[in-house]
């Protein structure tokens, strides 16, 4: 785990690549109660809803880019997370998931270290971007 | 000139409560292995023991997938026929650990209208306080759906 003082403006977190799989969101949407079949899962609702094909849902990606935070800054570091879902997420793509430290400033007696935080596809697509706010200790 | 919207205002105000929701090790572990979550103090006590905490925690961005289970009326916006998660935020409070029974209490945030290079969109937003068994809030979620033109 980093400490804040070690941390410097532009920093980047990651990046790191993940795959959704069709497994993985099809428990994802089992855990999450969504009824399948749905957009998630099937290809024929996805199309008829406008899509290309099954889309992993937001709050998956959202739990995928929590997970490059807390592996960088510890379990319980996650202040805030801040997302906007730009474009639906395909499934057995690579994606890749990055932070860059926008600013550190002491706060209420923590460090915080406030980032931008984005999710891309292999050909530049912006799926997932927003802002993250992670609390880190001292040297 | 802002954008005149149609919807149902009495909404604001109003709490809707859901729960209890019990945390147990099998729902942390569905969401862990859906997700590629492989962080320890998320997977067993031990593990979170050696990071702090007095056992086993959920992953931060547990409480957004309980948010679905909240039943939320429907805000009668008249604007545009496709609607979309456009967005969420959770802030997290404190740990929610495993054995945890959880309450959320929603309420309608905001409704607004944004234009931009592809056209208007109308926000709904929500926004849904999580509490535990000794009143702690744990975390604050907020949901943002857009309807298009």
């Amino acid at each position: 785990m980093p400490y804040y003082d070690e941390i410097e403006l532009g920093d980047e977190i990651g990046p790191v690549e993940k795959v959704a799989t069709d497994d993985e969101v099809s428990n994802f949407c089992d855990v999450w109660g969504a009824p399948t079949p749905n957009r998630f899962t099937d290809p024929a609702i996805a199309e008829k809803a406008g899509m290309k094909g099954t889309i992993v849902p937001g709050i998956m990606t959202m739990a995928m880019m929590a997970q490059l935070l807390t592996n960088w800054g510890g379990p319980g570091s996650i202040k805030d997370l801040d997302l906007v879902f730009r474009q639906p997420v395909p499934h057995n793509r690579v994606l890749t998931l990055a932070a860059t430290i926008t600013d550190l400033r002491e706060e209420d007696g923590e460090n915080l270290v406030e980032c931008d935080i984005l999710m891309t596809g292999t050909e530049g697509e912006r799926y997932v971007g927003g802002k993250a706010i992670v609390a880190l200790p001292n040297r | 000139m802002a954008m005149e919207l149609d919807y149902d205002r009495s909404l604001y105000g109003v709490e809707h409560q859901a729960g209890p929701f019990e945390i147990t090790d099998e729902i942390i572990d569905r969401a862990n292995s859906s997700t590629g979550e492989t962080g320890a103090a998320f997977r067993s006590d031990e593990g979170a023991k050696e990071a702090g905490y007095r056992g086993r925690i959920a992953p931060p961005t547990l409480c957004c997938i309980l948010v679905r289970q909240v039943s939320l009326p429907d805000v009668k916006v008249k604007f545009g026929k496709t609607q979309m998660h456009a967005g969420q935020r959770v802030e997290p409070k404190a740990p929610v650990y495993a054995g945890d029974l959880l309450t959320a209490s929603s309420h309608l945030k905001d409704v607004y209208a944004k234009t931009g290079r592809s056209g208007t969109m109308v926000f709904v937003v929500w926004e849904t306080t999580f509490t535990n068994q000794d009143g702690q809030v744990v975390a604050e979620v907020q949901e943002s759906f857009a309807k298009r033109e």
